[in-house]
């Protein structure tokens, strides 16, 4: 795999930690506002 | 709203890929640094938002002497420091690659180092003071005042003197100096960090609205 396709993954793989935990954190927060 | 936000992630993976896989480096730079500006500077851009954005806020508190107001003010603020130190830290990276030192005292480093310190010390401040009115509206006073120097730190004072930092976007000649592929990606990133800022800050907005409900509610 070339460095430059390699620090693409690498940067995908933060975005989408990232991403992911945006996400789960929107839905706690939506869930608490909906008063579950 | 949650398509939106599914599209975004879809959107930053297709940007990320893009600016490591599209555009060729630039001239003038070692190896594939360059390719840094398609996340450095956006990083800048969004600090810069997101306190104009605190600026926004903190008036509005002055005028409505509404808390929620100050919540959403202190948030942007807290974001922008963290976009801030982002773009210092990869400007450190480039740095690193182009000039064999992590920092040089540069004159656009230390303006923009002066701006953290700056934002921290609004965040110093809030700490400091216990009386929930009296701490919004310090801190709006604050974040008012440190908006006007905002500007000059970041786009008045590293130009008046020589600096080793690369041409800007905001250049003297006034075109952009970028080709196709670049524009495309450079301005993609300023639009996708820009929108994870606006959701980062409704996520906090929303989370100081259900903080508030609690303490009054007395649960």
């Amino acid at each position: 795999m070339s460095s430059l396709a390699y620090l693409a993954v690498v940067n995908l793989v933060i975005w989408g930690g990232l991403f992911f935990y945006l996400w789960r954190l929107d839905r706690r927060i939506s869930g608490k506002e909906s008063g579950r | 709203m949650k398509a939106a936000k599914a599209f975004l992630g879809i959107y930053m993976a297709a940007f990320t890929g893009a600016a490591f896989l599209w555009p060729k480096p630039a001239q003038g730079f070692i190896g594939e640094s360059s390719r840094i500006v398609f996340f450095h500077v956006p990083c800048a851009w969004t600090a810069s938002l997101a306190f104009l954005v605190a600026a926004g806020y903190s008036l509005g508190y002055l005028v409505r002497r509404d808390p929620r107001w100050d919540d959403v003010a202190a948030a942007a603020v807290r974001l922008g420091l963290l976009f801030a130190v982002l773009a210092l830290v990869t400007g450190s990276l480039f740095a690193r690659i182009m000039w064999g030192s992590y920092w040089n005292w540069d004159p656009r480093e230390s303006s923009f180092l002066l701006l953290i310190f700056l934002y921290a010390a609004y965040l110093f401040l809030r700490n400091a003071v216990e009386d929930p009115d009296r701490r919004a509206t310090l801190s709006a006073a604050y974040a008012l005042f440190a908006a006007v120097l905002m500007p000059f730190l970041v786009f008045v004072a590293p130009r008046i003197t020589q600096s080793l930092h690369p041409q800007t976007v905001i250049n003297p000649q006034g075109k952009i100096l970028m080709d196709g592929p670049t524009r495309a990606v450079f301005f993609g990133g300023l639009v996708g960090f820009s929108a994870i800022f606006l959701w980062m800050l409704s996520l906090e907005a929303r989370a100081a609205r259900l903080e508030r409900r609690r303490a009054a509610s007395g649960s």
